[in-house]
């Protein structure tokens, strides 16, 4: 469903010179599974799943979504996948039904279905309290809820959720995990970045650990804790970034 | 592109922007309020002007003759002003101290009167110099003698003139000073009548006749020409207006507010979201400027009326604004929507409002100027051509106005497609959309130019290097002295060339690239290129030449640039050939294409398109040829150089078809109008022109051009090497195209079964 190989991705700084948010990474996500991407904050998780919806384009590589490639076939991509991130806000001056409506529409949903479809999605929610509220004016909560909406509205095969939980409470984080492992069962194939090891172990069926732009250490989680003897998964994550700052020779950061 | 899309999000970005608050006030509450609360203050502001009484000192009026008066009861005389009223807003104050002759000891009343105006005391001071009375009486009595002795000495015999003291500074004094000029006047023509009247003369004798006038313009047509200056900029200013705001607020607003990421990863393409975006900040200029308009016309209407010889414009001069609001908004709306998108912050985006003000404010006023006229020259300009032909229209030259307007109407569709490309390729631009703000550092910067230098130069030195070159060229023409001889010209070229054109490009490729081959095409061609390329210079000699005669007419060269380029003609006929060959055609070829086919060609390859790299390149080789008929056609053979570089991935092709060029254009010039008729080759080739020199005949011309275009297709099928820009640029519209082909596989997702 998505394959990504030797996926680069470079800029130019005036600070650090060509940084390398993306140093070569490789990995598949398949249908009926979530795919992790855990890592700190800086390590190219944002980039990655960028890339996947067509909104950076790769220094070089390959990613198909969907059979799609990204670069010479965004378009097709974009209509096959579900983008959710810290960076895709609400509308501030949308009522959440407005859009969700919207992004519907664009999707080509025919409006009667679209009507449907929203109403029962609303519901499944629980997000009418927000349906004629202006984002400016919704919680955090809410408007997590409208974004998740926004996503999944057009019933693509491919949603990526990166660090979708940043910032939000207990009680909301905890809703859209579940909702996140519904979307799962129901067949898709999911890409879920986060830093927060709790919201890996609970979801994910495979794990990449990327750091400076490289995968550390990629597999189920229970692969990983064989393989590293480690059966922490916090503890398994420092262990592996620590190793890797001192073969690179970084200053310990950690 | 589907017209569904663009529907959508025209109408979400229109019911975002009628919920700001702040774009409704700025498009709909302030046209609405600004006019009328103009209107109001300068009524207020010209009836305090008018019933302001203002304080005058008087000094030296003691002894004034009492016909005719000029004050009466403490007051200037009413047969002076007209109405008491009149008489009551200039409130006197008699000196008490009389103005003494120069060398008394007692203050100088004079220096008094100043010092007094200038603290603000009095707003003006009338000063009688000394014995002003008595000198004015002598006069009045020696005209009444003269006129009763025939042969009675001339009068010689002068009167001081009495003096307003005011200060320009203040605006009541002005007021003081225009109403005391008004009433000494008046009062120096009655003494003026009085004295014919004594001295038996009529009073006509003095003015014998009035001028009369009379006005041949249509009643709907009277006060055209202020209305014709004044609507036009008022249009596009409010045009531009109207479009910034909701441009910044749909682009770098979105970007601050994280929503157009969301909009970006939706299935809406790029040219879709410009053109809805693009739509809707159109539709709220042109609704600026119509509130603009009508609510200026109410209260202008309101206002204005009682100013005699202003009418309300034509009602077809309405129409006419009407129909180039559209264009004119489109254009203004694109160009703010591409600079919008390129802002980081809206706060950013306000500062690109100057930019864009400062390069639109002179394309605006330049036609205010009453010399700048619409001709073919001027309709080719964006924007200036608008005003212009607008200005025609209402001032009811409608045929000159219909002759023109094609070429408008194609110059503005042209600017406004280019921008829409320009704001669709600032939305493909990943560095523009997450663009990440720096801290400047210049030694950093610097080391990070020589060490993170490419093979080829960057766009952004390409187009410095231009700029450089554009820049010492400037100067150094303005410098420079006028050329005297063969040697001063061979000396100005060798400078012009060497100095300020290859110089730069050679530095500049040393310092800012890895591979000096690469970056100055210093490549071996394929080897039919370089006759070919000779080929072609010949094949479009006629027709070049026959287009810098159109261009000559199109654009005549000004009276002060003629006599120089005479001399220069003159000069090149005397001159050894083989010098001006080396000199004008061989040196330029060489210097020229290093710099603009080598390294600037170059840097603009990373563009991701050849034809956008040829065009740039041509347009700093055109704007280097200082003039601008020289210009233009430099501009169409720099297109076809830039092409040869490209298609033969060499630069010595272009070499050769420069030196051919140029050296082909001086032997023409040995042609004179006298030795066609002794050639008889000549005769069938060339016709002579009546003002010197020769003009290809057109079938040759035509001749030529078709030669040149099978040479040109020759050129097009060669493999031309592309940037890697341009490679992931194709391979793109590759892929674009399979999957338009693949048509949606939609069974993948769950909504296929809804459509």
């Amino acid at each position: 469903m998505i394959h990504v190989r030797d996926l680069t991705k470079s800029y130019r700084d005036l600070r650090r010179g060509q940084f390398v948010a993306l140093g070569g990474i490789s990995f598949d996500a398949r249908p009926g599974t979530v795919y992790g991407l855990l890592g700190p904050n800086g390590a190219g998780k944002t980039t990655a799943l960028r890339i996947l919806s067509t909104v950076l384009q790769p220094t070089s590589g390959t990613v198909t979504v969907n059979g799609y490639d990204v670069v010479t076939q965004a378009a097709q991509v974009r209509r096959h996948i579900g983008f959710m991130s810290a960076n895709t806000a609400v509308y501030d001056r949308m009522t959440g039904w407005e859009m969700v409506e919207y992004f519907g529409r664009l999707y080509g949903i025919p409006r009667p279905a679209l009507r449907d479809r929203m109403a029962a999605m609303f519901n499944r929610l629980k997000m009418n309290d927000c349906r004629d509220v202006l984002g400016a004016k919704m919680s955090t909560g809410m408007k997590q809820k409208v974004s998740v909406a926004r996503a999944v509205i057009h019933d693509p095969p491919v949603l990526i959720f990166d660090e979708a939980t940043a910032g939000l409470d207990v009680l909301v984080a905890r809703a859209l995990l579940n909702t996140v492992a519904e979307l799962r069962d129901q067949g898709k194939c999911i890409v879920f970045s986060t830093h927060i090891m709790r919201e890996a172990e609970k979801l994910c069926d495979r794990v990449a650990i990327v750091h400076r732009g490289q995968i550390l250490a990629e597999g189920t989680l229970e692969e990983l804790r064989e393989r590293h003897h480690q059966r922490d998964l916090e503890e398994l994550f420092f262990q592996l970034i620590s190793q890797h700052e001192a073969a690179c020779g970084f200053a310990a950061v950690l | 592109m589907t017209f569904r899309n663009v529907r959508l999000i025209l109408g979400r970005e229109i019911r975002d922007q009628l919920r700001d608050r702040r774009t409704l006030f700025m498009i709909a509450v302030l046209p609405i309020l600004l006019y009328p609360l103009l209107g109001v203050s300068l009524l207020q502001v010209s009836q305090f002007m008018q019933e302001q009484a203002t304080r005058v000192l008087v000094v030296g009026a003691g002894g004034l003759a009492a016909r005719p008066p000029l004050f009466e009861n403490g007051q200037f005389s009413l047969r002076l002003c007209g109405d008491p009223g009149a008489a009551r807003l200039l409130e006197l104050h008699f000196a008490t101290q009389e103005p003494t002759s120069p060398g008394a000891a007692t203050t100088d009343p004079r220096a008094e009167a100043d010092a007094k105006v200038a603290a603000g005391r009095y707003e003006a001071a009338l000063y009688f110099p000394p014995d002003f009375a008595r000198r004015l009486e002598s006069f009045r009595a020696a005209v009444r003698r003269q006129a009763h002795v025939d042969a009675g000495p001339a009068l010689r015999l002068e009167v001081p003139s009495p003096e307003i003291i005011h200060s320009t500074a203040n605006e009541k004094s002005e007021l003081a000073f225009a109403r005391l000029t008004g009433l000494l006047q008046r009062w120096s023509e009655q003494i003026g009548e009085d004295n014919l009247a004594q001295s038996g003369v009529p009073k006509l004798a003095a003015r014998p006749f009035m001028v009369g006038s009379a006005d041949v313009a249509d009643v709907s047509h009277r006060g055209a020409s202020l209305w014709a200056r004044i609507l036009p900029v008022l249009l596009l200013l409010w045009a531009l207006t109207g479009a910034f705001y909701p441009a910044i607020d749909l682009c770098a607003g979105e970007k601050e507010r994280g929503t157009l990421e969301t909009l970006l990863c939706s299935p809406a393409e790029r040219t879709e979201i410009v053109v809805g975006k693009l739509l809707a900040i159109m539709l709220f200029s042109i609704i600026t400027v119509l509130l603009n308009l009508l609510s200026m016309g109410i209260t202008g209407w309101m206002v204005m009326a009682q100013m005699p010889g202003l009418g309300l414009p034509p009602p077809a001069a309405i129409a006419a604004l009407a129909v180039a609001l559209v264009p004119m908004s489109a254009l203004f709306s694109t160009l703010c929507l591409a600079l919008a998108a390129f802002a980081r912050s809206t706060k950013e985006g306000q500062y690109y409002l100057m930019l864009l003000l400062c390069v639109a404010l002179p394309l605006v006023v330049l036609p205010m100027s009453p010399s700048v006229d619409l001709n073919l020259g001027n309709s080719l300009i964006p924007v200036t051509g608008v005003v212009l032909l607008l200005r025609s229209v209402l001032e009811g030259n409608y045929w000159q106005a219909f002759q023109f307007s094609p070429v408008v109407i194609m110059v503005t569709v042209i600017a406004c497609v280019l921008s829409i490309r320009w704001a669709v390729e600032q939305f493909n631009r990943e560095t523009v959309l997450f663009r990440a703000s720096e801290r400047l550092d210049v030694g950093l910067w610097l080391r990070r130019l020589w060490s993170q230098r490419r093979p080829t130069p960057t766009v952004a030195a390409a187009a410095c290097c231009g700029t450089l070159i554009l820049m010492v060229h400037f100067f150094v023409s303005i410098s420079g002295s006028p050329i005297g001889g063969m040697d001063d010209f061979i000396r100005t070229v060798l400078t012009s060339q060497l100095a300020v054109i290859a110089a730069p490009a050679l530095l500049l490729t040393l310092l800012l690239s890895r591979s000096l081959r690469q970056t100055l095409l210093l490549k071996r061609p394929p080897w039919l290129a370089v006759p070919a390329a000779a080929l072609l210079a010949i094949a479009l000699h006629p027709a070049s030449n026959v287009l810098q005669s159109l261009v000559r007419q199109l654009y005549p060269i000004s009276d002060s640039v003629r006599p120089a380029l005479e001399r220069m003609q003159e000069m090149f006929c005397q001159a050894d050939f083989a010098t001006l060959v080396l000199v004008i055609a061989i040196l330029p070829a060489l210097c020229e294409e290093l710099a603009f086919r080598g390294f600037i060609l170059s840097g603009f390859r990373h563009l991701g398109h050849k034809w956008r790299a040829i065009i740039f390149s041509a347009l700093f080789f055109g704007l280097t040829h200082g003039v601008l008929q020289q210009s233009l056609l430099a501009c169409l053979l720099g297109t076809i150089l830039g092409f040869l570089a490209v298609q033969s991935g060499s630069i010595l092709p272009g070499i050769v078809f420069h030196v051919v060029h140029n050296a082909l254009a001086l032997a023409s010039t040995r042609i004179t109008p006298e030795m066609v008729p002794d050639v008889p080759a000549l005769r069938t080739l060339v016709t002579p022109l009546d003002g010197g020199g020769c003009l290809f005949a057109w079938p040759v011309a035509l001749a030529g051009g078709l030669a040149a275009t099978l040479l040109l297709v020759w050129f097009a099928r060669l493999r031309a090497p592309l940037s890697a820009e341009e490679e992931l640029a194709a391979a793109i519209r590759h892929g674009q195209r399979q999957a338009a082909t693949l048509v949606p596989q939609e069974a993948a997702c769950g909504f296929a079964g809804d459509r």
